[in-house]
């Protein structure tokens, strides 16, 4: 078993025994293949995101930790730094800043953080970006409810 | 121990040396009497019959866990572990940059390949010390 994989059954192995608040489930999509994992993240409180479920989809290198997992958002969310078709997400810690002492639990705690700060001078959706650019908060969070409503909220019946 | 109002052997009291007491249990009768000889200062209030020292250590660290592999730093890396038998085996020893952190030698050089920084700083990599 090669150190990627030793080190993701440790992993995994510490997010059974301490579960996250802020991440509904984290887990390997099946048994037999540790480098290809699923999560879902409750949309933060207190953002325009709140009560929705973001299902992301982890994949793992073999080079894993030192180089980055690739998360996607599987969910469509309405998010500056999020592609709205592609999922992908633009996060300066999956890519020049990772750094090995991050896990995957770490990883996705940062992207939910992402959610609630969104960052607007480097966009993967121009539209959402615009609306905060020009300081539109108000018609922002309406959008981002109205996607979160449409988009997210069918998630919790699948989770249990 | 000596502060205390410890009943003590009349043989012990006159050695002062040794710190550990002996157990009271053989001359039990003894103290009794030579208590009640000299007065009320000797009068016994805690006998002790036992006691076990415990000491701790820990390594003078940030973290004893190697951020990398997530192995503890004083276990082998997570590559050596998989071949306990390889020669590499007796290399693997901790490294510690000039922030302090420590990883595995064979980790933290796996890494600086990649970016020439601390994994838990972000700050420029150093060597401070190597080995044990």
């Amino acid at each position: 078993m090669s150190a990627s994989l030793r080190r993701l059954l440790k992993e995994l192995q510490n997010t059974q025994r301490e579960p996250s608040g802020e991440i509904a489930s984290l887990a390997p999509v099946d048994d037999n293949n540790l480098l290809k994992w699923r999560a879902v993240l409750r949309g933060p409180r207190d953002s325009p995101y709140e009560g929705g479920w973001f299902e992301l989809r982890i994949d793992i290198p073999e080079q894993y930790p030192i180089q980055p997992p690739t998360l996607v958002f599987v969910t469509p969310v309405c998010h500056p730094n999020v592609h709205f078709e592609t999922g992908e997400i633009c996060l300066d810690i999956l890519r020049t800043q990772w750094s090995p002492a991050w896990t995957l639990a770490s990883t996705c705690l940062a992207v939910q953080v992402l959610l609630a700060n969104p960052e607007p001078s480097s966009p993967l959706n121009c539209d959402a970006a615009n609306l905060l650019r020009c300081g539109d908060v108000v018609g922002y969070n309406s959008l981002v409810r109205l996607y979160t409503r449409l988009y997210a909220q069918s998630l919790t019946t699948d989770l249990h | 121990m000596t502060d205390m109002d410890v009943d003590t052997p009349p043989h012990d009291s006159g050695a002062a040396a040794p710190v550990v007491p002996k157990p009271v249990s053989k001359p039990a009768p003894k103290p009794a009497q030579s208590g009640t000889a000299t007065g009320q200062a000797t009068c016994p209030r805690i006998e002790i019959k036992k006691w076990n020292a415990v000491a701790l250590w820990s390594w003078d660290m940030e973290s004893d866990v190697c951020a990398i592999c997530r192995n503890n730093n004083m276990e082998l890396c997570i590559e050596c572990q998989a071949d306990q038998d390889a020669k590499v085996n007796n290399n693997c020893s901790i490294a510690w940059g000039i922030c302090n952190h420590a990883f595995h030698f064979h980790c933290i050089s796996r890494w600086l390949k990649n970016r020439n920084s601390c994994p838990l700083d972000n700050r420029e990599w150093d060597y401070q010390k190597y080995g044990n």
